[in-house]
């Protein structure tokens, strides 16, 4: 079985043992669960270690430059005089995917650690969880649109049941909300996915295919096929190719979530319970950007040149709007969760901005942001489990009661707005820097566009310095008296291997950016060349 | 590199390397390793800040009026670009280098005795080596974003420092502030560098500002627009750091950090990176802006300085003397004082350095009072104070050389970088319109103002009589400076804060060491006032004479009037209430509009289509029940009726069957004939 397989299979067969043991030992489950989750972990290291980097493996547009694949027929459907459906099992990872592959298995750790408040129903708790992992991690490797679009539907399911389960008080309404608003995004996309499939021939077998990397030359395109670029088709009234991106574009961006597709976020992590807020922080908004680098850029790269502007200014707009939603927030998770949408849109402007500064920060952004949205909702959690609240109002000076936590907060809020030394600098600065040289380098953005950028710079320092002085500074006050001050204990064992390695690995990509940029460089540089050769 | 370096090179810059990185080491160990409240920690961060001077002074003789030496390496690559991380050791950094270490070592050995028996005393070194290395390396680094990154960092050691004694409410908000006016400062500069960036494809600051630079050859060239909003970013960034109008409302607040904090980041070395930053970029900056800088500048020294007339608060009028003197600074960088700039900024450090540890002293002493005597008074108001020399004569007398660098009075070091400045300002003037000539007589009323505020201190301090009932200077022998770490510190600043460390002529400003080391970036006129530093010395006196005439002999009484005048000045012009009142406010306005807006509209809107959809589907529920459904229930009601109806006939009696037979034959026939 090839490693990549391995990988993404492995938390199925754990999550299978977690189903078949009795419920007696259920206090074992969380520790298969970690187990499982470390195991992902050596073998992504074991990947990126040995991941080679060159022009010769950049990947994107390159089907054989991709690394540790796997390709195996795998529905071989005969429909008659239409050929052969062919469907493969493709799995492979270039320098996109091997980052978001390393930080999502990371996340996955912390988040089974952060998993030992869970108090009800463990069996299905860990093995839903499992579930999860398998998924996320196949949607980063697939390179079949089929077997893509399974993982991406896959994910859907156990999250529901996660958050409309273990979540909080209005559980159900975020659960269903959720799984709404990504449905209505991937229903869609199963059209465009269809129709590319009736557009595209696999060259040596002349057959019909879902394979990714086929749907990014256009010469496999049946000539009048309807996503062809040549026969400049029309659906609705709209040309095809067109239609196409907006589509895909929706479903991912509402993952990422880019405004005004976003109300599902603050619903959705104030509900669900700690590992599950820090799995869709840290994981699910990174399929966003994900799609959109590998799938809109790689299927439809005309369009998305020539709709940069309006991406740009999406991503402008996120940045701003959530920036100052989060500015408005009581709620400490709220206030989080907007400020993640203020920061994706950093991903979806440097991608606008097609040049190789804008597309290393989107991806370095994602891979800082993977880390640091983690550790926030984990700090979260830590408060939140206490004394069942998070109204930035009901505490003050936590600082003189729990000093250790209070550094903590101090890291992953001043390195969340970017300051010099952490991986949200490196990324938000190269996501501007694109923006701003694109208008030199292919004139897709305004510079106006990264000055607005900045401005969320400063506005993310304005909430978090703000919360900071709020609930941190000043004399120790507590809105649940006596009571919450014995319950307020500072960071245990526990949550200290949770924060520390998150805390080192955020400050490592600060000072030393090259352990992501090193990875990405040919990818990013082959995907530039792309999509400009187009 | 272009050149290579020889061995002795090398080993220079590793020593520079050494020099900025001990007080880091120094920071990670009062982080990590030493216990809490350790008295190890101030020696620890003291000895690194003290080899790291005498690192520096070597790398300093080595490299002062030398080719500059450079090395880099590749820190990393993004797409195709390099990313280089190296140090550049020219005049300028050489200069910083040997200023930062050398006011840092007494700020260091003073804080050893001033922070005795705080709480966090491990805390406060390792935040203050933070801040040391940060700022050593800032000066020292070749590449934009890494200066951006220490410029930052220095920024961040300044928060901490600020908000020290986090539980004060004051401390907490005054670090907020101070943090946010400089991001608004930060964001600008990042702006800045990006256009530098797009437009020159490097971050290296040698390519760009060195010799041969990239950015001297564009200046002369025709792309002026985007190198002129380059460098008016660059001069925002400058702005916020030295806290210059319009930016400037942090300093006076950041004074809620610890004194020593406040005579080490707020008054010589932090706030002055600004002033640096503009050096360092300095051939970015055309005509335009440089203009720009002049007016910002002398405005701010101005403003500040009135400001100062009527602040009660010791150490805010100290600030806002900071203000006023980097403006000073400013303006002079503006009209192409370059060396005379950096040969204030230099001066500059000493004296109000000094002027801050002397503060912290006194306040020292006034908690003492306030504690013995159990008075509620505000240990910082300078009406509290007074009579002071006689129980505090080491203070006192430093505190006068302080004043007297100020003033920049004769004899002084102050007097030698004041006087360049002032000379190159009216030659600047010179035959430009009379509008040019409002910036050197601007500075002139400055420094009558300087002259006013800082008599009035030193009056109001030191002479007369106890401004509390009851106590008397006689009373109250012991004083606080008996502590030598406190007063040596005072001492070295103040022999530091005279002519012979700068220039062995007192008078003449174009001798100093730092002037001819920048000689060849001045451009070079010929000084024709030879005559301005006396005037303005002799009417300096004046001003102190009627300072002393107000304050001590208690004349010119109406001098203290209370008009719109002294409002404007004591309530700091309104700046920051209007930052506050409108600013402020509509930011906060902003946010909660977006938020409603997010709440109703948006997610308004996603209700709408959830509960259209519920509304489609119970309509459809609705059809489903009544009428399609009723369709069918009719059916079958029909069907049943007529079945009812039917069984009726089922009798089993013949006698009706033969009768029904009857009536249908009949009606047959009927039928059949009839129709």
């Amino acid at each position: 079985m090839n490693i990549l397989s391995l990988l993404i299979f492995s938390p199925l067969l754990f999550g299978l043992l977690v189903l078949v043991l009795p419920d007696s030992l259920r206090n074992l489950f969380r520790y298969i669960t970690l187990f499982a989750t470390l195991l992902q972990l050596v073998l992504s290291v074991w990947l990126y270690i040995h991941f080679k980097t060159g022009p010769n493996f950049a990947g994107i547009s390159n089907e054989g430059q991709y690394q540790y694949v796997e390709k195996v027929h795998w529905i071989g459907l005969n429909l008659g005089g239409m050929g052969k459906m062919q469907i493969d099992y493709f799995v492979g990872v270039d320098g996109v995917s091997i980052l978001m592959l390393v930080m999502s298995s990371i996340v996955m750790v912390i988040a089974a650690l952060s998993s030992w408040e869970i108090n009800k129903n463990h069996k299905g708790y860990f093995a839903l969880f499992l579930l999860l992992d398998m998924a996320v991690t196949g949607v980063f490797c697939s390179l079949d649109f089929f077997l893509f679009y399974i993982f991406y539907e896959l994910m859907l399911l156990p999250l529901y049941f996660l958050i409309g389960i273990w979540g909080g008080v209005r559980r159900e309404y975020a659960a269903i909300k959720f799984f709404l608003f990504t449905l209505f995004g991937s229903v869609f996309m199963l059209l465009v996915m269809l129709g590319l499939y009736f557009s595209v021939k696999d060259p040596a077998t002349g057959y019909h295919t879902f394979n990714i990397i086929q749907m990014m030359n256009p010469a496999n395109y049946d000539k009048d096929s309807i996503f062809s670029i040549l026969s400049h088709q029309t659906l609705l009234g709209f040309p095809a190719r067109t239609v196409g991106f907006i589509v895909l574009f929706i479903a991912f961006a509402i993952k990422v979530p880019v405004v005004p597709l976003h109300t599902w976020l603050p619903d959705a992590h104030v509900e669900a319970p700690t590992p599950v807020s820090i799995i869709l922080a840290g994981v699910l908004l990174k399929i966003g950007g994900y799609g959109i680098i590998r799938i809109c850029l790689g299927i439809f790269p005309e369009v998305a040149t020539s709709g940069a502007f309006w991406l740009g200014l999406l991503g402008v707009i996120s940045i701003l709007y959530g920036a100052l939603n989060a500015l408005a927030q009581r709620d400490l998770k709220k206030l989080i969760a907007y400020s993640s949408v203020s920061h994706m849109g950093f991903v979806l402007l440097g991608i606008a901005s097609q040049t190789a500064e804008g597309v290393s920060g989107a991806v370095m952004q994602m891979v800082s942001h993977g880390f640091l949205s983690t550790m926030l909702f984990y700090l979260v959690g830590v408060i939140y489990n206490r004394v069942h609240n998070r109204d930035i109002y009901s505490f003050r000076g936590l600082g003189t009661l729990l000093p250790r936590y209070t550094v903590f907060v101090m890291i992953a809020f001043f390195a969340s707005l970017g300051l010099p030394g952490f991986s949200a600098f490196i990324a938000e600065a190269f996501s501007l820097l694109g923006a701003f040289n694109s208008h030199v380098f292919n004139g897709l953005l305004p510079t106006w566009m990264a000055v607005c950028g900045s401005v969320g710079i400063l506005l993310s320092a304005g909430y978090f310095l703000w919360t900071l002085q709020r609930m941190f500074f000043g004399e120790t006050h507590l809105k649940g008296g006596d009571i919450w001050k014995l319950a307020l204990t500072d960071l245990g064992k526990r949550e200290m291997i949770a924060l520390v390695p998150l805390a080192l690995l955020t400050l490592a990509l600060g000072v030393m950016p090259s352990l992501a940029f090193d990875k990405i460089n040919d990818s990013v540089l082959a995907l530039i060349q792309f999509m400009h050769t187009k | 590199m272009e050149t290579v370096l020889t061995h002795s090179d090398i080993s220079v810059i590793q020593l520079a390397v050494t020099a900025v990185v001990l007080p880091f080491v120094a920071f990670l160990l009062n982080l990590f390793i030493v216990p809490r409240q350790s008295k190890l920690s101030g020696v620890l961060s003291g000895l690194a800040i003290g080899a790291s001077l005498a690192l520096s002074v070597f790398v300093f003789f080595e490299v002062w009026n030398q080719p500059a030496l450079h090395v880099q390496q590749i820190w990393f690559t993004v797409g195709s670009t390099q990313i280089r991380l190296g140090i550049w050791l020219n005049n300028l950094s050489v200069l910083m280098l040997l200023l930062v270490s050398a006011i840092a070592l007494p700020v260091h050995v003073y804080s050893i005795a001033y922070m005795k028996g705080d709480n966090h005393y491990t805390r406060y070194f390792a935040y203050l080596s933070l801040f040391c290395f940060a700022m050593l390396a800032l000066v020292v680094v070749d590449n934009l974003l890494l200066l951006y990154a220490f410029w930052e960092m220095v920024g961040f050691a300044s928060y901490l420092l600020i908000g020290f004694w986090f539980t004060r409410e004051k401390a907490i908000q005054a670090n907020k502030k101070a943090f946010l006016m400089n991001r608004i400062g930060d964001v600008a500069l990042l702006t800045g560098i990006m256009l530098v960036y797009t437009h020159y494809d490097t971050f290296d600051i040698v390519t760009l500002f060195g010799d041969h630079s990239l950015a001297t050859a564009a200046a002369t060239a025709t792309a002026t627009k985007s190198v002129t909003i380059a460098g008016l970013c660059f001069l925002a960034g400058a702005v916020a750091k030295s806290a210059q109008f319009p930016l400037h409302t942090w300093l006076p607040d950041a004074m809620e950090g610890p004194t020593s904090v406040s005579a080490l980041i707020h008054a010589a070395t932090m706030v002055a990176a600004g002033i640096f930053l503009l050096g360092r970029v300095y051939p970015l900056f055309n005509t335009e802006v440089l203009t720009v800088i002049a007016i910002v500048g002398c405005f701010t020294a101005f403003m500040a300085a009135t400001i100062a007339l009527t602040q009660t608060d010791l150490k805010r009028i100290l600030a806002y003397s900071t203000i006023s003197q980097l403006g000073y600074m400013m303006m002079a960088m503006g009209i192409g004082a370059y060396s005379s700039a950096l040969f204030h900024l230099a001066t500059h450090a000493f004296f109000k350095c000094l002027l801050f540890l002397a503060a912290g002293v006194i306040i020292h002493e006034m908690q003492h009072l306030k504690r013995k005597h159990r008075l509620h008074i505000d240990a910082q108001n300078i009406n509290n104070m007074g009579g002071l020399r006689k129980i505090m004569p080491v203070t006192f007398i430093t505190c006068c050389v302080a004043a007297l660098a100020l003033i920049g009075f004769p004899l002084t070091a102050g007097c030698l970088s004041k006087d360049g400045i002032l000379i190159q300002g009216f030659a600047w003037a010179e035959g430009k319109g009379w509008a040019y000539s409002i910036i050197p007589i601007g500075a002139v009323l400055t420094s009558l103002l300087t002259a006013f505020y800082i008599g009035r201190l030193m009056f109001k301090v030191f002479f007369g009589e106890s401004g509390l009932e009851g106590i008397s200077a006689d009373s109250e022998p012991e004083a606080h400076e008996e502590n030598p770490l406190l007063y040596l510190p005072m001492i070295l600043l103040a022999l530091g804060s005279l002519f012979p460390l700068f220039s062995l002529n007192p008078l003449k400003f174009e001798s100093a060491w730092i002037v001819k080391g920048f000689a060849d970036m001045v451009n070079k006129t010929e000084s024709s006032g030879e005559l301005v530093p006396f005037l303005i010395s002799a009417l300096s006196v004046c001003v102190v004479l009627i300072a002393y005439g107000v304050y001590v002999r208690q004349k010119l009484q109406w001098l203290k009037f209370k008009g719109v005048l002294f409002n404007m000045s004591y309530n700091q012009w309104y700046i920051d209430t209007f930052y506050n009142g409108i600013i402020v406010r509509a930011v906060v306005g902003l946010s909660r509009a977006a938020s409603w807006f997010d709440t109703y509209v948006i997610d308004g809107i996603v209700k709408l289509i959830a509960g259209t959809g519920l509304v489609l589907s119970r309509i459809s529920a609705w059809i489903d029940r009544y009428i399609i459904d009723g369709i069918i229930h009719s059916i079958t009601y029909f069907v049943k009726q007529a079945g009812n109806f039917i069984r009726g006939f089922q009798t089993g009696r013949v006698q009706g069957y033969l009768f029904t037979m009857l009536i249908i034959v009949l009606a047959l026939y009927i039928l059949k004939t009839f129709i």
